[in-house]
C-alpha cells in the first residue's frame, strides 16, 4: 500500500514538474489509498460496489467478485480492482498512454461513487487526458465537475490552475467562467486562485449591472495583483458606459492613462487603455491628444494591428488637417490582413481626403466603391432578407464583441469534434459515447448563444452601413456639383504644402503594392492639392 | 505611316498615364526610421587571396571604419597578415622540375585605407516570419603590399618590397543586431611596383563591431 501511495504521490509530483509549479508538498497532496487509514477510506467505501465495474477496462480483471464468494469478500475484491485499475490509469497517463489512460480513468471514474476519494482525482486526470489529446471541452467539463462537487479540497487548486489556462482560448463561458468561477465559495479558496475568482465574481456582478456588489469583491483584491489591474479596467468601461454620451470627466481618462502605463497588465489590455484615452480625446475633439495616445499603442514586432486602431488614426490626422498621413492609413487598411474587414468609414474618409484636395473624380470613386463593395449586402437589408445569411454582414458581426467569443468557440468545438474521431477505438464504446454526447449537446447549446448574439450584431452592422451608404450618396452629390462648377478667370492652383522631407536617419521604401507587416504604421501619400485660388480679376 | 502609327502609340501610352494619375493620384513611400546605424566599426575578417596560381594567401584583417553618415564612412586603416599556401602547381614545379621555392613572389601583408559609399540599404523577409536588413557598399582606396620577390632564383636569394597602389571593391554587409553585422566583400589591389603591374583580389568575410550608434 505504501508502495502504493509513493507511486501516486510521484507521480502528482512530476506532473507538478511538467506544469512549471513547484512540486506539491507530499504528504496531503497524494490521493490517498483507500486503505490507508482506517477511518478514511473505508467510510468512502461503504457504498456497494459499483454498479458498473469498468468490465471493458483491460485493467480490472477481478471487479466482478468471484462466484460463491461473500457479499464483503466481493465488496474487498471489487475495491482492489477498483485500486488497481486506478493505479493503471495513472500509469498509462503518466506513461504518454493518453487515451488507454482515458479510457481507465472513466471506468474508474463511473464505477465509483462521488464520495470515492479517489474519484475526484479519477475525474482530474481524465480532464487532462482529454486536454492533452485536444478535447479541450470535454476536459472542461469534468474539470468543472471537480470544482463545482468539492469532493476533495486536495485536488480543488489543481483544477482551477487548469481552468485558468483553459479560459485563455474559447471556451464555454457560461460552464467555467460563471458556473465555476462565478460561483464559488470564496472562504475555502487556496491564494493562488482567490484573486482570480474574486476577479471573476465581480465581472459577473458588473455584467448584471450590481457595481455594488462588485465593488465588494474587487475590495478583496490584493492590490499589487494582475487581477487589481483587470478589475480597474473593467471598472473604468463600466463607469464609462453608464456616462452614456455625458461629458467624460478628466479623471476617468487619467484613470485609462494610468493603466495603460501599468506593467501587471498585459500588452492587448494596456493598448486597450491607450485606445480608451484616444477615443476619449476625440469624442472631446482633442485631437493632439488623441493622437498622441494612438502613438502610444504599442504593437508586437510584425504584428499588422488592428483595423479599428488604423480607421480611428485616421479620422484623428484627417480632423488635424493631416491628409497625407491620413491617405497613408488608409493604404494601410487594404492590406491583405484587413481585407475582409467591414470598414464602410474607409470609403468615406478617402473620398473626404480627395474632395478637399480637389480631386473630385477619385473622391466620387472611393465614395462609390462602398456601395458596389457592399452591393449585395445593401440589397439584402433593402429586401428585408435574413441578414444572418449574408456573407459579409455575418463575418462584420462575428468579429468582435461576445459574437466573435461565441463564433470562436463554435469554431474550435467543430475542430475538437472532428479530432474526436480520431479516438474511437482507443476510448472504447462507453467513453467514445459519452464524449460524442457531450460535444453534441455543447455543440447545440452553443449554437443556439451564437444565432442569438449574431441576431442582435449583424442588425447593428447592417446600421452601420446603412448610415455610410447614405453619407455615400452626399458625397457623391457634393462631389458632382464641384466637378462642373465653373473655374473663374484668374484662377490658379494654390501653393502646393511644403512635403516633410526624408530625414536622415530614415529610409524611403517606394510603395508598390506590396505589403509589408513593418511598414505598416510608416505609410506617407504624396498627394498634390488641385484646388484653385479663387482669380483677381 | 510607321512615324504616324508611332506617335499615336506614344500619344496612347502618354494618354493612359494621365488616365491613371488621375484616377489614383498620388505616391506612397513607406518611411521608416532606419533600423541599424553604424558609427564606429571594428572589424576583424577572415581573408583569401586566391588568384595567385603559385601561393594563396590565407590571413586575417583588422580594420577600423568611422562612418560620417548612413552612407559615407572612411575605412581609416585595414591591416591584412597572409600566410601563403603553396598550391599543386608550385608544388610541382619545385619537385618535379628543381625550381627553387624561393622563385616565387609571394604577398605577406596589405594595409591600406578607404572611402566607403553605402548607396544600398535593403530589408528582406525571412521564411515570412521575420525581417532581415543589409546594405551594399563600394569601396575606393590606397593599399600598400609587402611582398616577398626573388633576388638572383639560382643563388635563392630574396628580399622584401613595398609595392603601392590602388584598391577597390564591393561589400555586402549583413546586420545581426545594433551592435554586430556581418561582411562579405571582394576588393582588388591594383599594386604599382618594378616588376609592373599586379592584381591582388581579396574576399572577405568579417565580423563587425560597432559602437557608439548615432541614434
Amino acid at each position: 500500500m505504501r508502495a502504493t501511495l509513493a507511486l501516486v504521490l510521484a507521480l502528482l509530483s512530476g506532473l507538478a514538474l511538467a506544469q512549471g509549479q513547484p512540486a506539491a508538498p507530499p504528504a496531503p497532496q497524494g490521493p490517498p489509498a483507500p486503505a490507508a487509514t482506517p477511518q478514511g477510506a473505508p467510510a468512502a467505501r461503504t457504498a456497494p460496489a459499483p454498479a458498473a465495474p469498468a468490465p471493458a477496462a483491460p485493467g480490472a480483471p477481478a471487479a466482478q467478485p468471484a462466484a460463491g464468494a461473500t457479499p464483503a469478500a466481493a465488496q474487498v475484491a471489487a475495491e482492489k480492482a477498483d485500486q488497481k485499475l486506478f493505479d493503471e490509469a495513472l500509469q498509462d497517463y503518466f506513461g504518454d498512454k493518453k487515451e488507454s489512460a482515458a479510457r481507465k480513468l472513466f471506468a474508474y471514474v463511473e464505477g465509483t461513487p462521488p464520495t470515492d476519494e479517489n474519484h475526484p482525482w479519477a475525474q482530474y486526470f481524465l480532464a487532462r487526458c482529454f486536454i492533452d489529446l485536444g478535447l479541450r471541452h470535454a476536459g472542461a467539463v469534468y474539470l468543472s465537475k471537480v470544482a463545482r462537487e468539492r469532493a476533495n479540497p486536495q485536488v480543488l487548486p489543481r483544477t482551477l490552475e487548469a481552468l485558468r489556462t483553459l479560459i485563455l482560448v474559447p471556451h464555454d463561458e457560461v460552464l467555467i467562467d460563471e458556473q465555476v468561477f462565478g460561483s464559488l465559495d470564496l472562504g475555502f479558496l487556496p491564494e493562488s486562485v482567490s484573486d482570480y475568482a474574486n476577479y471573476e465574481q465581480g465581472i459577473v456582478d458588473l455584467r448584471v449591472g450590481n457595481e455594488r456588489w462588485a465593488n465588494t469583491h474587487f475590495a478583496k483584491l490584493d492590490e499589487e495583483s494582475v487581477e487589481a489591474s483587470r478589475a480597474k479596467f473593467a471598472l473604468l468601461v463600466t463607469r464609462l458606459r453608464k456616462l452614456q454620451g455625458k461629458e467624460v470627466p478628466d479623471e476617468m481618462i487619467e484613470d485609462f492613462l494610468t493603466l495603460s502605463k501599468d506593467d501587471k497588465l498585459t500588452l492587448e489590455a494596456r493598448n486597450e487603455a491607450r485606445l480608451a484615452v484616444a477615443r476619449l480625446r476625440y469624442e472631446r475633439k482633442d485631437f493632439e491628444g488623441a493622437l498622441k495616445a494612438y502613438e502610444m499603442v504599442q504593437l508586437p514586432s510584425l504584428d499588422p494591428g488592428r483595423a479599428t486602431l488604423y480607421l480611428e488614426e485616421a479620422w484623428t490626422r484627417y480632423n488635424l488637417g493631416q491628409l497625407r498621413a491620413a491617405m497613408g492609413l488608409l493604404t494601410t487598411l487594404d492590406a491583405p490582413s484587413f481585407r475582409d474587414q467591414f470598414l464602410p468609414d474607409k470609403y468615406i474618409l478617402r473620398a473626404l481626403v480627395y474632395r478637399d484636395l480637389c480631386h473630385y473624380l477619385p473622391a466620387k470613386r472611393a465614395a462609390k466603391e462602398l456601395t458596389r463593395r457592399y452591393a449585395e449586402s445593401l440589397d439584402a437589408i433593402r429586401e428585408r432578407e435574413d441578414l444572418t445569411l449574408d456573407d459579409r454582414l455575418r463575418r462584420a458581426a462575428s468579429s468582435h464583441g461576445s459574437t466573435k467569443r461565441a463564433a470562436k468557440f463554435l469554431e474550435s468545438l467543430s475542430l475538437e469534434i472532428e479530432f474526436k474521431a480520431r479516438y474511437a477505438g482507443g476510448f472504447g464504446d462507453r467513453l467514445f459515447s459519452q464524449v460524442s454526447k457531450l460535444y453534441d449537446l455543447a455543440y447545440a447549446e452553443g449554437e443556439r448563444v451564437y444565432r442569438q448574439r449574431i441576431k442582435e450584431s449583424v442588425r447593428e452592422e447592417a446600421d452601420k452601413l446603412l448610415r455610410a451608404a447614405e453619407q455615400v450618396r452626399l458625397m457623391e452629390y457634393e462631389v458632382g456639383l464641384k466637378l462642373y462648377e465653373r473655374i473663374k478667370r484668374g484662377a490658379k492652383l494654390v501653393q502646393p504644402e511644403k512635403e516633410t522631407p526624408i530625414g536622415p536617419g530614415q529610409e524611403a521604401f517606394r510603395f508598390d503594392g506590396e505589403y509589408w507587416n513593418d511598414e505598416l504604421r510608416s505609410y506617407r501619400v504624396s498627394l498634390p492639392s488641385r484646388c484653385v485660388e479663387e482669380g483677381q480679376l | 505611316m510607321r512615324r504616324l502609327l508611332l506617335l499615336l502609340v506614344c500619344l496612347v501610352s502618354v494618354a493612359a498615364r494621365a488616365q491613371e494619375e488621375l484616377e489614383n493620384p498620388g505616391v506612397v513611400l513607406a518611411v521608416q526610421d532606419r533600423t541599424y546605424r553604424m558609427n564606429s566599426e571594428l572589424d576583424i575578417a577572415f581573408t583569401v587571396l586566391p588568384l595567385d596560381a603559385f601561393t594563396k594567401g590565407i590571413g586575417g584583417q583588422i580594420s577600423y571604419t568611422y562612418h560620417f553618415s548612413d552612407s559615407i564612412a572612411w575605412q581609416i586603416g585595414r591591416f591584412d597578415y597572409n600566410y601563403n599556401v603553396a598550391t599543386g602547381l608550385r608544388t610541382q614545379l619545385q619537385r618535379d622540375f628543381g625550381v627553387n621555392p624561393t622563385a616565387f613572389a609571394q604577398t605577406n601583408w596589405i594595409a591600406g585605407s578607404d572611402f566607403m559609399w553605402t548607396p544600398i540599404y535593403g530589408k528582406f523577409a525571412w521564411l515570412n516570419s521575420s525581417v532581415a536588413h543589409f546594405e551594399i557598399y563600394g569601396l575606393l582606396g590606397l593599399s600598400v603590399a609587402n611582398q616577398r620577390i626573388s633576388n638572383d632564383i639560382a643563388a635563392g636569394t630574396t628580399s622584401t618590397t613595398f609595392a603601392p597602389g590602388l584598391d577597390f571593391g564591393i561589400g555586402w554587409r549583413f546586420y545581426i543586431s545594433k551592435t554586430v553585422s556581418l561582411r562579405l566583400e571582394v576588393t582588388d589591389n591594383v599594386l604599382f611596383s618594378s616588376r609592373g603591374v599586379q592584381n591582388i583580389m581579396v574576399l572577405l568575410l568579417g565580423v563587425s563591431f560597432n559602437f557608439g550608434s548615432t541614434e
